[in-house]
């Protein structure tokens, strides 16, 4: 098989609506916010599950644990929703590498989403079933926590795959024979240790913005805000240091450990692992924070760019074909919509968390209410016309 | 060496892999539909509450937004991305070809999507701890973006159908391909169905509500706007159909209807007579009585609906140019994308699949019955289970007790003729044909 052939034939003979560099920029970018809430989900999950089982002993983790069902009840809400981005921008530009590993993984693939639905509901039964003291709420937790590892390993084993179009024949017809099955499966140990000992060093920085917000509110004694902040710095601390020893370990076996993007997230881990140590200003230690994962992000494209083009694949090549009225579209609503949509909402949610009683919009919040509602009202009645006018034209 | 942009086979047993994709969809369409006829219910009564100055009915939107939460925002949200797991799985070329052209109007949705998610979690855990003008504003952005949602997917949902006029094939534009004859009837019946899916809803929680009076009102009113929901998708139903490709009306009125019509007057009657009910007597609506019609509701009426609307899609994937079974089947000359058709009639299956193992890619008297069963799963097996009395459209039972000679016959006369319209009209070299139908006629 002649892989390089056969991976430019598969493209999508459609070719891509817009710069393929859009594309890729805009999966580093969405990629990192996911796995954001993904590291951030699979470590408040054993927090609440540590803090549930040591509640009637300790009232710090008994009030830790409750935020932090709510923490990985939300997070993982927001890695569903975050996810659809890279998903949808991998699929235009890596079409071949997306749609052949789901298609020798196919059964797995269909069994991700329920198993995530599992994993998700079963949080929920966890959330109820903790709430009111029940015995088997620990059970629930540990079964959901499993199957979100699961859930997890599954995605992890796709990405792998499908940055090896050299063993894609081997696997869906191994000695010549096909194999419809979609039973396929591999799984790069290091990477995912690395990728999954990222959820230490993402919740406890969490911990520290956590104790940082609440110390502004009512309601949180001096000791716990000193209990979740040691917590935090300790889990931070020990996570970086694993985490760089899984970078390290995992880099080497891709020959990249003196690659300036590779030595830039090492500057980073330590520039972390020094401002947590000092206990800075926890916001900004999460704007660096943002950035490590905007490197490593950056690291899995290159090392994707890479591996593609020892094949001749290059998605800067792919045909394209641009489609100006929905890029509009997407930019106005993107930046229209999205911003002051997103923007109303959280200055609303942060100021009425840190607002004893009923929290009456001041001024701001108002005029960020008022423009969202007006916008989105603007937005579906242009979305409208357009529409109107499309089918007018082309029918009569 | 030349190929075509074929992938590798998932096949399902039994159920074949595209009714995966059915199951996935319906649970989606269940969920997402709930939540959006959710999110307007939601609006209309916050709109209600701040007005007449009804805290009661905050009490009742928290209820009904934690079940909002926990039903639509964790089975919906998940099966939304899980449809195109199952897609890419079962027809990566037909969800391909949607990518291709609707990313970003995709990636537009995702902005709504953003907002809605963040929006529910406010809306819920903010009544009552902040200014009730101010969550009226949240209710009315929330219904907003929830809309907004099902305004951005109808007209892909529609294009899978067919574009409605020539225009998107030779100018490639997403938005010729997006505005098709049949989007805006089709995003009314969506909308009514997710009104009547609000109420079918809203009962589970009104019914579980203590006070008497309240539970009384809001039952009757939930009926009311159900059956204001279901009119509507009485009506865009009607017109609906009359925006249908020939083919597919043809195979509605022919084969679906006639098969399945009554079934379709019974779910309809079964849904009015509840909503009846809900309103001349609202206390014999309780909540066992309200989660089994809920779940009766969503399974003989999303379920059959769907499959009836993939059935009349066929032969047709994506925008009447690809087969269901990944083969390109027209030129599109505003995409520069090409017809398969000639190239596969010349060279055949095996030799244009990329993923096809060398030793098969020449027919021989000792292979021809294993490239046979292959040129089954790649070109019949995304409609058809291959294995003998299996559950959906099972491909031995088409031929019972027939020698390969009929078969090929058929083949040749019947199928690659395309005397059935659902049917793709592939044309394969003899060595193929032959293969294909000695394979069958050891199935049979």
């Amino acid at each position: 098989m002649d892989i390089g052939l056969v991976l430019n034939t598969l493209r999508d003979p459609a070719g891509v609506p817009f710069y393929p560099i859009v594309f890729q920029a805009l999966y580093i970018l969405t990629w990192a916010l996911h796995i954001a809430f993904v590291l951030l989900a699979l470590g408040s999950i054993p927090l609440a599950l540590i803090g549930s089982a040591q509640k009637a002993v300790d009232e710090n983790w008994k009030k830790l644990s409750t935020h932090m069902t709510q923490v990985a009840k939300i997070s993982v809400s927001l890695l569903i929703v975050l996810g659809v981005a890279p998903l949808l921008f991998t699929q235009v530009i890596y079409d071949a590498n997306w749609y052949v590993t789901n298609t020798i993984s196919g059964l797995w693939v269909v069994a991700f989403i329920y198993i995530l639905i599992l994993a998700y509901s079963l949080w929920y039964w966890f959330y109820y079933a903790n709430r009111n003291n029940s015995p088997i709420a620990g059970i629930i937790g540990i079964v959901s926590f499993v199957a979100f590892i699961g859930a997890g390993v599954l995605m992890h084993a796709f990405a792998n795959e499908s940055i090896q179009p050299e063993q894609w024949m081997n696997w869906y017809a191994p000695n010549g024979v096909v194999d419809t099955s979609g039973t396929v499966l591999h799984i790069d140990i290091l990477r995912l240790a690395f990728m999954v000992s990222l959820s230490a060093p993402v919740t406890g920085i969490f911990l520290l913005n956590y104790v940082d917000y609440t110390s502004k509110c009512d309601g949180y004694t001096a000791e716990y805000l000193a209990f979740v902040k040691n917590l935090g710095k300790k889990v931070a601390i020990v996570g970086l240091l694993i985490s760089a020893v899984l970078f390290a370990a995992w880099v080497l076996t891709l020959n990249m450990l003196f690659n300036p993007l590779v030595l830039a997230i090492v500057l980073f881990v330590l520039i972390l692992l020094f401002m947590v140590i000092k206990e800075s200003n926890s916001y900004i230690t999460t704007l660096v924070l943002v950035v490590t994962a905007l490197l490593i992000s950056t690291l899995r494209e290159v090392i994707r760019m890479n591996i593609m083009s020892k094949y001749g694949y290059s998605i800067y090549d792919y045909p394209m074909n641009i489609d100006w009225p929905t890029v509009i579209m997407f930019l106005s609503t993107f930046v229209c919509v999205g911003f002051t949509g997103v923007g109303f909402m959280l200055t609303l949610a942060w100021r009425a968390g840190r607002t004893k009683g009923l929290y009456t919009a001041d001024g701001t919040v108002t005029k960020l209410a008022n423009a969202t509602v007006g916008i989105t009202i603007i937005w579906a009645l242009v979305f409208l016309a357009w529409g109107l006018v499309v089918v007018f034209k082309n029918t009569l | 060496m030349e190929y075509i942009g074929l992938y590798p086979l998932f096949y399902f047993p039994q159920i074949g892999s595209a009714w995966l994709m059915g199951i996935t969809g319906s649970i989606h369409i269940m969920a997402s539909h709930t939540s959006v006829g959710a999110a307007l219910l939601f609006a209309f009564l916050a709109h209600k509450a701040y007005k007449e100055d009804r805290p009661e009915l905050y009490d009742y939107m928290k209820k009904y937004g934690m079940f909002l939460v926990i039903f639509s925002y964790v089975i919906g949200s998940i099966t939304g991305p899980g449809i195109w797991y199952t897609a890419t799985a079962a027809s990566p070329r037909g969800i391909s070809a949607l990518i291709h052209n609707f990313v970003w109007v995709w990636a537009t949705e995702w902005v709504f999507f953003i907002v809605e998610v963040i929006g529910v979690f406010t809306l819920i855990y903010t009544i009552g701890k902040i200014d009730r003008k101010t969550h009226l504003k949240l209710t009315y952005m929330f219904a907003l973006a929830s809309v907004s949602t099902l305004f951005l997917i109808i007209g892909i949902i529609s294009f899978m159908m067919w574009p409605g006029t020539e225009a998107w094939y030779q100018t490639g534009s997403a938005s010729d391909a997006f505005f098709g004859i049949n989007t805006f009837p089709h995003m009314f019946l969506r909308i009514g169905f997710m009104i009547v899916m609000s109420a079918i809803i809203g009962f589970i929680i009104s019914s579980s509500l203590k006070e008497k009076e309240l539970r009384i009102e809001l039952t009757r009113k939930l009926a009311v706007i159900g059956m204001i929901g279901g009119f509507t998708v009485m009506m865009s139903f009607l017109w609906y159909i009359q925006t249908l490709p020939q083919s597919a009306w043809d195979l509605f009125h022919d084969v679906l209807w006639a098969r399945d019509g009554m079934t379709r007057i019974i779910v309809v009657s079964i849904i009015a007579l509840y909503l009846i009910l809900a309103f001349a007597l609202p206390r014999s609506i309780n909540t066992v009585l309200a989660v089994v019609m809920m779940l009766v509701i969503g399974v003989i009426g999303v379920w059959p609906g769907e499959k009836m609307r993939e059935s009349m899609r066929k032969p047709y994937v994506a925008g009447r140019y690809i087969y269901s079974n990944q083969l390109i089947a027209r030129d599109v000359p505003g995409k520069h994308v090409k017809s398969e058709m000639a190239l596969v009639a010349e060279k055949g299956l095996l030799k244009l699949d990329p993923f096809v193992p060398d030793h098969l890619r020449t027919i021989t008297p000792e292979n021809q019955l294993e490239a046979g069963k292959l040129i089954a799963k790649i070109a019949c097996s995304n409609c058809h289970s291959l294995e003998k009395g299996a559950k959906f459209r099972p491909l031995p039972d088409r031929f019972p007790q027939m020698d390969t000679a009929t078969i090929e016959t058929i083949l040749t006369d019947v199928v690659a003729a395309g005397v059935r319209s659902y049917i793709p009209p592939i044309k394969l070299p003899t060595d193929e044909t032959k293969a294909l139908a000695a394979w069958l006629a050891t199935q049979n």
